[in-house]
């Protein structure tokens, strides 16, 4: 077995990052011919969308839904199937698990929805009445916006919603789900990605490849195999080498050159820079995001419906107003997410059962601790999560006792774990305000794909990362 | 080579692109956009399809030639007996 690698390398494109951008471009890249390297700082393909193992049970890292699911109702137009199409991957390997419903509750006000649009429509109908007409009309705004659009107008969706005259709580409503997302923007969301979000999620609909994430990752690692892409693991870059408007290559963190005729870049913009040591954009400011989480996972005996748990997300608010910030405290409980996988799909009789809930964390205040201190407040607020969480279940509060004594696992991760999956500064979810869609940079031959590309999701990173390879790099010859 | 040949080369290409779509019984003289779900991404694919599976080359000035069977039948054709006679 040969113990070194050469000390030099090249190859045509060269991509830092196997997420799901990363990977979905390597894919198109090297189906039509181009040499590909494939670098990854971790030791797992996904990035955000990742995956690991604990106690011989699989967890999934981001999944709680694979939105745009091509429902009857919205057929033909989800970008899901446009993706499946050019990755060359048939739909129904994913084996997809389409959502039971899900629930929006701002205080004691619920909006409910499943993969029927017109369900939303009742629902927001019954019960904001007086909306009906403001919130049609918002529809229809919606509809002609240019959101998907390389250069649509980054508005802002609050002052929209404001404007629009629905019910203010309507608004506040919708803004929840779609900001958990994909929102990079402090307590807002920019107008195309909110439109981009509403269709993923309630025109289109949630579902779930029955085996997690790696119904997408494993058949796509496969490919690039297939196709001879190099991947390389634990394989971190030190910094782009550029001359003049061009980039050259990268120097990894062994000291290894890699020379490369063009360069996709994953890892978000203001780590590219970083790899630069310059800036990459022409804009004169790229913000640094600042949104990260915690999400607490137990693993219980039985079923969710032994519990009379049927729904499958249950986005949570505890006023009227919604607030999606970086706490300042290590956790902010005001609001949250709840998912409980296994009520994807209809009759799954699975023997043990798993309840996610996701709050806002904040990342400084996580990495500062001691690992002592890192491993009591992760197990002291595993506690308060729960306790909280059950507010917002059917009869939570009295059945937490019977979900103690039946829990299996547990385990919990912060945005130190976020950080370690996708390398983002300060372990944001959703990368820097700034977003560049089209991924071009100043550098000629690099290119910008992913989280900063601002096409958020599973479904809108894939997207992402194919456009940039498309548009960037096969249409150009 | 001739034209039908050229246009079951293309309706190949299509069912592999796009394995969802029937296409029992598509029109020579009507726009494939008209009547199958493709999208600009799709006749990129086309295009790459081409080059990758025949070795021929539409520059993106052209892609319009490749809008119906028969247009991609009469502006493909010349670059296949290209291809064969080289």
């Amino acid at each position: 077995m040969p113990t070194s690698t050469p000390k030099h390398s090249s190859t045509e494109v060269l991509i830092i990052g196997a997420g799901l951008a990363g990977l979905a471009a390597a894919t198109r890249l090297a189906m039509f011919g181009k040499k590909v390297i494939l670098l990854e700082k971790h030791y797992v393909v996904g990035g955000l969308n990742s995956f690991y193992a604990k106690e011989g049970r699989k967890f999934d890292v981001g999944l709680h839904a694979l939105t745009n699911y091509p429902s009857p109702s919205s057929g033909k137009s989800s970008p899901l199937l446009k993706l499946c199409r050019q990755l060359r991957l048939p739909l129904d390997k994913l084996d997809l698990l389409p959502q039971s419903s899900s629930r929006i509750t701002f205080g004691s006000q619920s909006l409910c929805f499943n993969n029927n649009f017109d369900y939303f429509l009742s629902q927001v109908a019954e019960i904001f009445p007086k909306s009906i007409d403001s919130f049609s009309s918002f529809l229809r705004k919606m509809e002609e916006f240019p959101a998907y659009s390389v250069d649509a107008e980054e508005l802002s969706t609050r002052t929209i919603l404001k404007n629009s005259g629905i019910d203010p709580l309507l608004g506040e409503m919708l803004l929840c789900p779609t900001c958990y997302y994909g929102s990079a923007r402090p307590n807002d969301i920019d107008f195309p990605t909110f439109i981009m979000l509403f269709d993923a999620i309630f025109k289109q609909g949630l579902s779930r490849p029955a085996a997690g994430i790696r119904a997408i990752l494993d058949p796509l690692t496969q490919k690039l195999k297939d196709l001879g892409v190099t991947r390389r693991m634990n394989c971190g870059v030190q910094s782009i080498l550029t001359k003049d408007e061009l980039t050259t290559g990268v120097i990894l963190e062994s000291g290894e050159t890699i020379e490369a005729e063009q360069i996709i870049s994953t890892c978000g913009i203001r780590e590219t820079e970083n790899l630069l040591k310059k800036e990459v954009i022409e804009s004169p400011t790229v913000e640094t995001g600042q949104f990260s989480i915690i999400e607490s996972i137990r693993v219980f005996d039985g079923h969710p419906r032994d519990f009379g748990w049927d729904e499958t997300v249950v986005f949570f608010n505890q006023s009227e107003q919604f607030n999606y910030n970086c706490p300042d405290s290590l956790v902010d409980l005001q609001s949250g997410v709840i998912c409980i996988p296994d009520n994807y799909g209809a009759n799954q009789g699975n023997k043990e059962a798993k309840l996610r809930v996701t709050h806002p964390a904040n990342f400084s205040q996580w990495s500062a601790l001691s690992q002592d201190e890192y491993r009591s407040e992760k197990n002291s607020w595993e506690k308060t999560i729960l306790e909280s969480a059950m507010h917002y279940l059917p009869n939570g509060n009295n059945l937490l006792p019977q979900l103690i004594k039946k829990t299996l696992m547990t385990d919990t991760f912060t945005p130190t774990t976020v950080k370690r999956f996708t390398s983002h500064i300060n372990g944001t979810l959703y990368g820097s305000p700034t977003k560049r869609r089209d991924g071009a940079t100043k550098y000629k031959n690099l290119y910008l794909a992913g989280t900063d590309q601002g096409y958020v999701g599973i479904v809108g990173a894939m997207l992402g990362g194919i456009a940039v390879a498309n548009n960037q790099i096969l249409r150009k010859g | 080579m001739d034209k039908e040949k050229v246009k079951q080369i293309v309706l190949d290409i299509i069912a592999e692109i796009a394995p969802d779509e029937d296409l029992n019984d598509v029109k020579s003289d009507i726009r494939l956009r008209d009547q199958l779900d493709l999208d600009s991404m799709d006749f990129l694919d086309i295009v790459m399809e081409l080059r990758k599976q025949h070795g021929i080359d539409v520059p993106e000035a052209e892609y319009r030639e490749l809008e119906s069977l028969d247009s991609c039948a009469n502006y493909l054709l010349p670059k296949f007996e290209a291809g064969a006679a080289a």
